[in-house]
């Protein structure tokens, strides 16, 4: 039987499905009987759940356009050699 | 499982214990064949007196020969298995995927390098095989007996891939290789016969960037503008994930796509240009990062980390604020952790990098990378406990 640090350090890979068959039979035998285990698992993957649907980090639209200027003024410059591009 | 029924408990105890020994666990293809214990026990006696025994050609050696000979046949089930091993062994992952994808470029020693040559092309292009092929085997100091070794496990190579697709077994392993397209990794005769001097061997032929990338490559640069937008929010996204301010982020973007501009001859289309770029971004936020010194504890070991608050969620905790209050107090959130949880969750749950992509894109081991997600995405869950407990949900 596998302990709650066990459970802790695959839960990883469990989040993942990246686990084999047998190990994952032992880590659900234990969440059966472990409400902790049980607990952290659900809200954990209920957090990975809420991070990657939530749109965080999007690319503000209003400054996309003056920044594709500013990229390719920064390139067109950096082609011409008297010219060269300084960061 | 399979195409035919399992049947438990018909594997001898030798052959059980033989399996465990050296793969770690009873791969599903043999457990597939448990209708016949007589035939598998048979199997078993065969990989053991083949495979494990010491012989003449190392365990290394042979358990390439099953990895490039399965990814030659485009099998998708013994890669997963024989990387597996191979780590095992104290091949590092990275490694045995280039082996599958081509060895060629896997930082073989010359000799290994010939000897999968020699077993890709034994393996698709049986018909064309002569006296040279074993030839060019004895001049890089194989022997008559590592020879028939090769021949053999290149054997044992093909009738284990016919059992598993026969059979129908899944992997008993998540398969961490993509195999290209079998046009990538073409035989060896025919690359031999009909050299295509413009293209690499390993050339990634479906990229959706491939003819704008070309006319950038060709002397168009205002080409280069489609890419911007195309990507920019991707690149945005990984810079602002990383460096957490929006203004940095943006002067990062511009020195990204800078540098991308500038290295673009050197870009060979050994992967997706998308992907390549978002590593050029990676690393300019990184360096970023790191000259703030948030990194400074990059390389202490971990503590144990133990979850301390037990509180039960809701089902669908998420429905009890508006979308964009969530994306705000993911924001808020994901900031809050230390830089180097937050940039290697970020890789992995934003930007949704495979393992190895993000451990690569760090300079991390894939243990490493697994290790720091997992503590982001703990510490991540204690401090949203306050937001979707049963006891906490709709406060912000």
């Amino acid at each position: 039987m596998i302990s709650c640090q066990d459970f802790i350090t695959e839960l990883g890979n469990l989040l993942d499905d990246d686990v084999a068959s047998e190990i994952r039979e032992q880590l659900e035998a234990h969440l059966a009987h472990c409400n902790t285990c049980q607990v952290v698992y659900d809200s954990t993957r209920k957090t990975l759940r809420i991070v990657t649907e939530s749109g965080s980090f999007e690319y503000p639209e209003p400054i996309a356009e003056p920044l594709v200027s500013k990229v390719m003024d920064r390139i067109r410059s950096s082609c011409e050699p008297e010219n060269p591009v300084r960061k | 499982m399979g195409f035919l029924p399992e049947v438990d408990d018909a594997l001898t105890a030798d052959s059980l214990t033989t399996l465990k020994r050296n793969f770690g666990l009873a791969p599903r293809l043999y457990r597939a064949q448990l209708l016949r214990p007589d035939l598998l026990d048979a199997q078993v006696r065969l990989l053991d007196r083949l495979l494990f025994n010491k012989g003449a050609l190392s365990r290394v050696q042979k358990e390439f020969i099953l990895l490039a000979v399965s990814a030659e046949n485009n099998n998708s089930y013994f890669p997963a298995l024989h990387c597996q091993t191979l780590q095992f062994l104290g091949v590092k992952p990275e490694q045995s995927q280039r082996v599958a994808v081509d060895h060629r470029e896997a930082n073989l020693s010359e000799p290994d390098v010939v000897l999968l040559d020699f077993a890709r092309k034994l393996a698709s292009s049986a018909h064309s095989f002569t006296d040279l092929d074993v030839e060019a085997l004895r001049k890089s100091d194989f022997n008559d007996e590592q020879i028939l070794e090769a021949v053999l496990m290149v054997g044992l190579a093909q009738l284990l891939n016919c059992i598993q697709f026969g059979l129908g077994i899944e992997p008993d392993f998540k398969p961490r290789i993509n195999l290209p397209a079998k046009e990538v990794n073409p035989p060896v005769v025919s690359e031999r016969q009909i050299p295509e001097p413009e293209l690499a061997d390993d050339f990634v032929s479906d990229d959706p960037d491939f003819e704008i990338v070309a006319r950038v490559q060709n002397g168009d640069a205002d080409a280069f503008e489609e890419l911007v937008r195309k990507h920019g929010r991707r690149v945005y996204r990984s810079l602002l994930g990383i460096l957490g301010k929006p203004d940095e982020a943006e002067d990062a973007l511009q020195d990204a796509f800078l540098k991308a501009f500038q290295h673009l001859s050197n870009f060979e289309r050994r992967s997706r240009f998308s992907t390549w770029l978002v590593r050029i971004a990676i690393n300019t936020g990184l360096q970023r990062v790191r000259s703030r010194k948030e990194f400074d504890s990059l390389d202490e070991d971990d503590e144990k980390f133990r979850p301390r608050n037990i509180q039960p969620w809701s089902d669908t905790p998420e429905e009890f604020y508006s979308r964009e209050e969530l994306r705000r107090l993911v924001e808020r959130e994901v900031m809050k952790l230390p830089a180097k949880y937050r940039v290697a969750l970020m890789l992995r749950d934003l930007e949704e990098l495979s393992t190895e992509e993000a451990a690569a894109a760090l300079g991390l081991g894939v243990p490493g990378l697994k290790a720091r997600v997992l503590r982001g995405r703990l510490m991540l869950r204690e401090s949203m406990v306050q937001y979707f407990s049963k006891a906490g949900a709709g406060k912000s």
